[in-house]
C-alpha cells in the first residue's frame, strides 16, 4: 500500500492505480503476440489510444528463478542476531542482485522481456525514491499504531520502513521502468504489508522474549511476507 | 420545523401545489402528494378514495409489522438477558456464610491444660481507638528519603512516634471499601460478587468484631463513612455520626466531622464508650478526584499528620490502644478495586503508652508485613473478647503472647470443623490435624487460609453451561432471523413469531414450573424464579424455531450462511469479529484490547482506502443486490449529483444540473468536474474515489489520534503512558480543546450534512444552536472544575452553578430535545427558481438524505448528553468519534455496502475504540465514579446511574443508535417500501447484536476455561462483566430507542410526506 503516495509522475507517463485503468481490453491486446498472458482482461472498457505505450501490458513470467532464496538467509541471519543495521548491508546488495538477475529477467513488458538494466533509473530510484517512500511507509506504520513514546521508537520505525522499501525495491524499480503500472505490482507491496500486519500478533503476548521488542516481529514479518510475495507473485 | 405525522404541513400549500403542477407538466410518474393535499387535488374522487384506502392500509400494515418487530427483538433480547443471568449465577461466586457466633467456651477449651506459666500475661486494654484513613497507601507514611513525589514524606508521625509499631498492611482483593470493611471485621475473605454491591451493603450476617463488641457489652462510637451504617447499624451506638461516602468531589466534610467527633469524645471525662472508631475519606477522595500526584494530596496528608500528632496521640492514655490503618491503597491514577501492589499495600499503626519501648522502625523498605485479616484476632485478644467465628487471620506476633496464638488456633480449627470447607480433601485434613495436634498454629493457619482462598472459587458449572448454551442459541436465532432469512420474508414471518413465542412461553412456563414444584426436577434449578427464567428461555427458543423450521431446513440455513459470508467485505467483517473474539483467549490480548481494537479499525480504514485507490473488481453479491433494488439512490449517491434533489426535477430540467454544481461547489469545496459524468458508468467514479479516499484517510487519522488518549491498565506497565490523567484533563490545552469544540463539532457535522444539501430547516437549529449552546454550557461546567482543581476554590459558590448547568444540559438534551425530535424535524427545503418566464423548477434540497439527516439529529441529542458527562479529553475523543462515524457512513454508502456485514462491525469496533479512548478500561477501578455526582450531590436512583452509564457506555449508545443510519444515510424517499426499510434497519441492528453476542459468548467461554487462572479476577472476570453490560446496553438502546422509538416514527413520517 506504499504506492498511494507515488511521488514521481513524469510527463507522458500516467500513474495508474486502479485495476480498471490498467485493464487491457481484447481489442488492444490483439496487437500483441502475448495476449493470453495478460493479467486483467475481463472487464470491458473503452480504453484511450496511447502512443507512448503506457497501456502496454506488464506481467511476470512464471519461473522458479523469481524465488528470492536470499531472503530466507537474511531472515535466518536476522533471527540469530536481531541486528537491524547490519541487515541493511546484506539486504541492499542482495536485493539489487535479485532485481538485476532474477526479477528483471522475468518481467515481460509490452510482449518483450526487459533485456537491459536501466542503471541510471536503478540509481535514481534507489537514491531518490526509497527515502521518500520509506518516509511514506513510516507514516503508514505510525498511523497503524507504531509507538511514539520516544524518539528511539521513531528511529526504529524509520529503520523498519526502510527495510520494507528495500524489500519492495524490485517492484518499485520495475514500476518506474514500466510506465507506472502500479496496479500490477501492488501485490508485492501487499504481501510485505500483510506480513507486517500478521506479525503484530506476537507483540502483545507476555512471553517477555527479546524478539518481541519493537520492531523485530515486523521486520521478520516483512521478510517472510516478501519471500512469499515474490515467490508466488507471478501466479496470482 | 415541526409537523404532525398525519397532516403534514411541510411547505406552504401554494408552493407544494406549484411543484406538483410542475411535476405533472414534466410528465413524470412521481408526485409529492400527501394525504391532506390529496383532498385539494383536482384528481377524481374515485382516484382519491382509492389512493387513500391503499395508503391507509399500508400505514396500518406498517404499524403492525413495526410493533411485532419490536416484540420479536425484545424476546430475543430477553433470551440473552436470561443467558447472562444464568451464567453470572454460576460464575460469580458466593461464599456459604455460616451464622454461628463465637464464644469463649470453644476457644479457651484445653488452654488451661497447656502451660503458659512462664510466659508473661497478655496485655489487655479496656478502650480502643480505631482511626481508618481510607486509601492510606503504605508509601504515604513510610519514609521515602530520596523521593520528590508530592505525596511522599508528608505523614511522618506514624514512623516517628514512640511506643508504637508500624506495619505494611496487606489487604486482599477486591480492594473496594465495603469488601475491606467486611474483611477487617470478620477476618474472612469476601468474594468478588460483593464488589458489585459496593453501593448498597447490607448488614453483615457473619460474626464480626463489632458484633462481638456489642455482645460483650462494649459500646462502640463511630464517626465517618456511612458504609458502616449499612453494615453494622444494630451494633453501633446511637450517638454515631455518618457522612455521605461516595461523593468524591467533597474532600473535607467527612474528615472535619470525624475530627470534631474525636475532639468531643476523646476526653478523660467521657466514659461512655469502649471502642471509638473513625473512618476518614479525605485521602481516598483526593485520590479519586485529583490522583495521588497533586498538591491537594500533600495538604491532606499534612492535615492527617497534624491531627494524629497533635490531637490523637496525646490523648491516648495507658488503658487505651490506638490503631490507625488504611483499608486499601490506590493506584497511580488514584483509583482502587483491583489487586496491584499499590492498591493492596496499606498501613497499620498500633500505639499505646503501655507498650513501653518498642524496637526502632526500619527506615528502609523492609517493614514487617501483616495480612489485613490479622487485625481481627489481634484486636479480639487485646480487648479480651472471643475471636469472631469466621476469622482466618493470625495474631500479630509483636503484640500478642503465646496464649493468644493457642486461642486463635482453637478458633480456626473450630471453624474448619464446623464449616466443613475442606471436606472433599481428606489428605489435607489429616495434614491439618497433625499441625493442630503439634500446636503449630502459624503453619496451620497459613495452610488453611491458602486452601480456603482456592476453595471459595468454586463454580456452578451447570448454570455456567446453561448460560453459554442459551447465549449460543440466541446467537444462532439472531443470525437466522436477521441475516439468513430474506428480510422480506421476515417481514411476513413476524406475524407468526410473536404469537408462537408468547404461546410457547406460557406452555413451557406452566409445564416446567409444575414439574419443578411436584417432582423437584430438574434439580439444578434452585427455586421457582430460576425455573421460570429457564422455562421462559425455552419458550422463546421453541417459539422462534417453529416458524423458522416450518419454512426452512438446517441445510438451507447452512448454505445460506456460507453464501452470506461469501463476498470479500463480509469475509473481512467475519475476520474482524473473529480476531476481536479471540482477544479473550489470552490475558495479554485482553490487556492490550484497546490497541488491538484501534489496530483493527485502522485496518478497515486501510482496506477501504485501498478499495478507493485501486477500485479492484469484486463480485459483491450484496452490492449487486443493493444496486438493483435501490438503483435510483445509487445513481444519485454515486456522483456529485447526490447533493440533492428530487429525482423528477433532476431528470426533466437540465438547467438544474448547473444549479446543483453551483450549490455543491459552495459546499466544502468539493469541486465538480464535468468529466465525472462519463465515469458514471463505472462502479466508482473518479470523483467518488477521491472523496472516499479522503473519508478513509480521515477515519485512519482520527483513529490514530483518538488512540493516544488512554488510561493505562496497571498490567500494561511501562509500555503505556497514561494520558487520560487529571493533570491532562484539567490542563489549559484540554480546556482550549473543548473550547474550540464549541465551533468545530457543529462545523464538522454541518460539512457532512452539506454533502447532501441537507443542512436545511431543522438542521441549522439543531446543530448550530442546540448543539452549540449545549457544548458551550458543558465547556463552562468543565472550566469551573478546571479552575477549582488548579487554583483552588472559586470566590462564589460554584456548586450551585455546576448543578444548574448539568441539570439544564441533561434535561434539555435527553428529555426536551427527544420530545422535539419526536415532532419530526425535517431537514429539507423547497427551492424554487425561475429559469425563464414560463416554467419554474422546484428542487427539494436535502431530498436524497431526508431519512439520514433527520435521524442523525436524534443521535446529536444523545451526543450532547454523552459529551457533557465525559471528561475534557474524552470529549475530544468523542468529537473524533462523530467524524469517524459520519465518514464510515459516507464510505459504506460510496462502496454500496449498506447491507453488508462490514458496516455494523466497523461501527462496533468504533464503539469499542472510543470506550477505551474515553478513559475507560475493562476494569473496575477505571470506572469514573466522580461523574456519577454531576447531577446530584448524593446517590439518587436514576440520576447517578444515568450519568455513570452515559459516561461509561456513551460510545456504545451512539453506535447503537447510528447503526440504523447505515441504512438511512443518503437514502432518498419513495425508493424503498417502509417495510423494506424497517427490515433492513433491523438486519443491521441484528448484525451489531451478533457482533457483541459473539464477543460476549467468547468471553463467557474463555472466562470459564480460565476459571483457575491466576489472572481470572483481575483480567478475565471484569472483561466478561463488561461484555455482559455492553451487550445489554446495546440491546436496550437498539430495541427501545433505535427501532421502537426512532425508526418507526421516522419512516412513517417520511412516508406520509413522500407517499406516492
Amino acid at each position: 500500500m506504499t504506492s498511494e503516495k507515488r511521488p514521481l509522475a513524469k510527463k507522458k507517463k500516467s500513474v495508474t492505480f486502479s485495476d480498471y485503468d490498467t485493464v487491457i481490453t481484447p481489442s488492444i491486446s490483439n496487437n500483441h503476440a502475448h495476449k493470453k498472458r495478460f493479467l486483467f482482461s475481463g472487464f470491458r472498457r473503452s480504453a484511450r489510444k496511447d502512443h507512448d505505450g503506457s497501456h502496454q501490458p506488464v506481467s511476470m513470467r512464471k519461473s522458479l528463478t523469481t524465488v528470492p532464496v536470499h531472503l530466507l538467509f537474511l531472515l535466518y541471519y536476522y533471527m540469530k542476531t536481531f541486528d537491524i543495521i547490519k541487515l541493511y548491508y546484506m539486504a541492499i546488495p542482495s536485493q539489487i542482485f535479485y532485481l538485476m538477475f532474477q526479477f528483471r529477467k522475468n518481467t515481460v513488458y509490452g510482449g518483450k522481456k526487459l533485456m537491459k538494466t536501466n542503471y541510471s533509473l536503478l540509481l535514481s530510484s534507489f537514491v531518490l525514491a526509497l527515502p521518500v517512500l520509506s518516509l511514506a511507509t513510516t507514516i503508514i506504520f505510525v498511523l497503524c499504531g507504531a509507538p511514539l513514546l520516544s524518539m528511539d521508537y521513531l528511529v526504529k520505525t524509520i529503520q523498519l520502513s526502510f527495510h520494507c522499501c528495500i524489500l519492495a525495491f524490485p517492484a518499485i524499480y520495475t514500476i518506474f521502468n514500466c510506465n507506472f503500472k502500479v496496479a500490477i505490482f501492488k501485490k508485492y507491496f501487499i504481501a510485505i504489508m500483510f506480513g507486517c500486519w500478521l506479525s503484530c500478533i506476537v507483540i502483545p503476548l507476555d512471553w517477555d522474549r527479546d524478539w518481541q521488542e519493537w520492531p523485530i516481529p515486523l521486520v521478520i514479518g516483512a521478510y517472510s511476507g516478501a519471500f512469499v510475495g515474490y515467490t508466488i507473485g507471478a501466479y496470482i | 420545523m415541526s409537523q404532525h405525522q398525519d397532516s403534514p404541513e411541510l411547505f406552504d400549500e401554494a408552493t407544494v401545489r406549484k411543484s406538483m403542477n410542475l411535476s405533472r407538466r414534466s410528465n413524470t410518474t412521481k408526485k409529492p402528494v400527501n394525504s391532506s393535499d390529496t383532498t385539494k387535488n383536482n384528481a377524481t374522487d374515485f382516484e382519491k378514495s382509492d389512493e387513500l384506502r391503499v395508503y391507509r392500509q399500508n400505514t396500518f400494515r406498517f404499524r403492525i409489522a413495526h410493533t411485532k418487530y419490536i416484540f420479536l427483538m425484545f424476546f430475543l433480547g430477553l433470551l440473552q438477558l436470561f443467558a447472562v443471568i444464568f451464567f453470572c449465577k454460576g460464575f460469580l461466586l458466593t461464599r456459604n456464610v455460616i451464622g454461628d457466633v463465637a464464644t469463649f467456651d470453644v476457644q479457651l477449651q484445653g488452654l488451661s491444660e497447656k502451660s503458659f506459666a512462664n510466659e508473661k500475661n497478655q496485655i489487655v486494654f479496656n478502650k480502643t481507638v480505631i482511626l481508618i484513613i481510607d486509601a492510606l497507601r503504605f508509601d504515604f507514611v513510610s519514609p521515602q528519603p530520596h523521593s520528590n513525589e508530592v505525596y511522599h514524606n508528608h505523614f511522618p508521625i506514624l514512623q516517628n512516634a514512640p511506643h508504637s509499631y508500624l506495619y505494611k498492611f496487606l489487604s486482599d482483593p477486591p480492594t473496594t471499601t465495603l469488601q475491606r470493611l467486611k474483611g477487617l471485621t470478620t477476618g474472612s475473605l469476601p468474594t468478588f460478587i460483593d464488589a458489585g454491591s459496593n453501593f448498597n451493603g447490607e448488614v453483615i450476617d457473619e460474626d464480626n468484631l463489632i458484633k462481638q463488641f456489642h455482645l460483650n457489652n462494649k459500646t462502640t462510637y463511630f464517626a465517618g463513612d456511612d458504609t458502616w451504617k449499612a453494615l453494622f447499624d444494630p451494633y453501633l451506638s446511637k450517638k454515631s455520626k455518618y457522612y455521605e461516602s461516595l461523593n468524591v468531589w467533597d474532600l473535607e466534610t467527612v474528615d472535619q466531622g470525624v475530627m470534631r467527633y474525636f475532639d468531643e469524645h476523646l476526653t478523660e471525662e467521657d466514659e461512655e464508650w469502649d471502642v471509638l472508631i473513625g473512618h476518614m475519606l479525605g485521602v481516598d477522595h483526593v485520590g479519586h478526584k485529583h490522583g495521588p500526584n497533586h498538591h491537594e494530596m500533600s495538604t491532606k496528608l499534612e492535615q492527617m499528620n497534624a491531627f494524629v500528632s497533635e490531637q490523637l496521640l496525646p490523648k491516648i492514655d495507658n488503658d487505651t490502644i490506638l490503631f490507625i490503618f488504611g483499608d486499601h491503597g490506590m493506584d497511580h491514577t488514584g483509583n482502587h478495586g483491583g489487586d496491584s501492589k499499590d492498591e493492596l499495600e496499606t498501613t497499620l499503626f498500633v500505639y499505646s503508652p503501655k507498650f513501653g519501648v518498642t524496637p526502632p522502625k526500619s527506615t528502609n523498605h523492609d517493614h514487617k508485613v501483616v495480612n489485613q485479616i490479622d487485625f481481627v484476632p489481634t484486636l479480639s485478644l487485646l480487648l479480651n473478647i472471643p475471636i469472631p467465628f469466621n476469622n482466618l487471620g493470625w495474631p500479630i506476633e509483636d503484640i500478642i503472647e503465646n496464649s493468644g496464638f493457642a486461642q486463635t488456633l482453637n478458633q480456626i480449627h473450630h471453624y474448619q470443623e464446623t464449616s466443613k470447607v475442606l471436606e472433599g480433601n481428606p489428605l489435607l485434613l489429616t495434614n491439618l490435624n497433625t499441625h493442630f495436634n503439634k500446636n503449630e498454629g502459624a503453619i496451620y493457619q497459613r495452610l488453611f487460609l491458602e486452601n480456603c482462598k482456592s476453595m471459595w472459587a468454586k463454580f456452578d458449572l451447570i448454570s455456567i453451561s446453561i448460560g453459554i448454551t442459551l447465549l449460543s442459541i440466541s446467537l444462532c436465532l439472531i443470525i437466522v432471523i436477521t441475516k439468513l432469512i430474506p428480510s422480506i420474508v421476515v417481514g411476513q414471518m413476524v406475524h407468526e413469531f410473536v404469537p408462537s413465542i408468547i404461546v410457547m412461553c406460557m406452555i413451557s412456563c406452566v409445564s416446567l414450573n409444575s414439574i419443578f414444584q411436584i417432582l423437584n426436577q430438574p434439580s439444578f434449578l434452585e427455586n421457582w424464579k430460576f425455573c421460570t427464567l429457564f422455562s421462559l428461555a425455552i419458550g422463546i427458543i421453541v417459539g422462534c424455531c417453529i416458524p423458522i423450521f416450518d419454512r426452512y431446513t438446517i441445510k438451507w440455513m447452512a448454505i445460506k450462511f456460507f453464501e452470506e459470508i461469501n463476498d470479500y467485505w463480509s469475509r473481512v467483517a467475519v475476520l474482524m469479529i473473529t480476531l476481536h473474539a479471540l482477544c479473550f483467549t489470552s490475558n495479554s490480548f485482553t490487556i492490550w484490547e484497546d490497541r488491538i481494537v484501534a489496530f483493527l479499525l485502522t485496518t478497515i480504514g486501510f482496506l477501504t482506502l485501498y478499495e478507493f485507490a485501486f477500485a479492484p473488481k469484486r463480485a459483491s453479491t450484496n452490492a449487486l443486490f443493493t444496486a438493483a433494488s435501490s438503483r435510483v439512490s445509487n445513481m444519485l449517491s454515486k456522483t456529485q449529483h447526490s447533493t440533492f434533489v428530487s429525482s423528477w426535477t433532476h431528470r426533466s430540467h437540465s438547467p438544474d444540473k448547473q444549479h446543483s454544481s453551483d450549490l455543491h461547489a459552495a459546499n466544502e469545496g468539493e469541486n465538480v468536474s464535468d468529466n465525472t459524468a462519463s465515469s458514471e458508468t463505472l462502479p466508482l467514479g473518479r470523483f467518488a474515489r477521491v472523496i472516499g479516499a479522503y473519508h478513509s484517510l480521515l477515519l485512519i487519522l482520527a483513529t490514530r489520534l483518538a488512540s493516544n488518549i488512554t488510561i493505562c491498565r496497571e498490567e500494561q506497565g511501562t509500555k503505556c503512558i497514561p494520558t487520560f490523567v487529571n493533570a491532562n484533563n484539567y490542563s489549559w490545552w484540554a480546556m482550549l480543546g473543548i473550547f474550540l469544540l464549541i465551533w468545530s463539532l457543529p462545523t464538522c457535522i454541518k460539512g457532512y450534512y452539506n454533502i447532501s444539501s441537507s443542512y436545511q430547516a431543522a438542521a441549522p437549529v439543531w446543530i448550530n444552536q442546540f448543539l452549540k449552546s449545549s457544548l458551550f454550557l458543558s465547556f463552562i461546567y468543565w472550566f469551573l472544575n478546571y479552575y477549582e482543581t488548579t487554583y483552588g476554590s472559586l470566590p462564589f459558590d460554584a456548586q450551585i452553578w455546576k448543578f444548574s448547568i448539568s441539570r439544564i444540559v441533561a434535561g434539555f438534551s435527553l428529555v426536551a430535545l427527544n420530545i422535539g425530535w419526536a415532532m419530526g424535524p425535517m431537514c429539507i427545503k423547497l427551492d424554487l427558481r425561475n429559469t425563464d418566464l414560463k416554467s419554474q423548477t422546484a428542487t427539494i434540497l436535502g431530498y436524497s438524505n431526508v431519512y439520514g439527516a433527520q435521524f442523525f439529529l436524534l443521535v446529536i441529542n444523545f451526543v450532547m448528553a454523552i459529551m457533557f458527562f465525559s471528561k475534557p479529553l474524552a470529549q475530544l475523543s468523542l468529537f473524533l468519534m462523530i467524524n469517524q462515524l459520519l465518514s464510515i457512513l459516507e464510505i459504506f454508502d460510496l462502496l454500496k455496502l449498506k447491507e453488508n456485514l462490514i458496516g455494523p462491525v466497523t461501527l462496533g469496533l468504533l464503539a469499542y475504540q472510543h470506550f477505551f479512548s474515553t478513559g475507560h478500561q475493562a476494569t473496575i477501578p477505571s470506572i469514573q465514579w466522580d461523574t456519577g455526582f454531576m447531577l446530584t450531590e448524593k446517590i439518587t436512583f436514576p440520576f447517578t446511574h444515568i450519568s455513570l452509564i452515559l459516561n461509561t457506555f456513551g460510545p456504545f449508545f451512539i453506535v447503537a443508535l447510528s447503526v440504523a443510519l447505515l441504512t438511512l444515510w443518503k437514502q432518498p424517499p419513495s425508493v424503498l417500501k417502509p417495510q423494506t426499510l424497517l427490515s433492513r434497519i433491523v438486519s443491521n441492528c441484528g448484525m451489531l447484536l451478533i457482533y457483541n453476542t459473539v464477543l460476549c459468548l467468547s468471553s463467557f467461554a474463555w472466562v470459564t476455561h480460565f476459571r483457575r487462572h491466576l489472572m481470572v479476577w483481575k483480567i478475565f472476570c471484569p472483561r466478561f462483566m463488561f461484555s455482559c453490560m455492553t451487550l445489554l446496553v446495546i440491546q436496550v438502546v437498539v430495541i427501545f430507542v433505535t427501532v421502537a422509538f426512532a425508526s418507526g416514527r421516522l419512516i412513517r413520517q417520511i412516508n406520509n410526506i413522500f407517499w406516492k
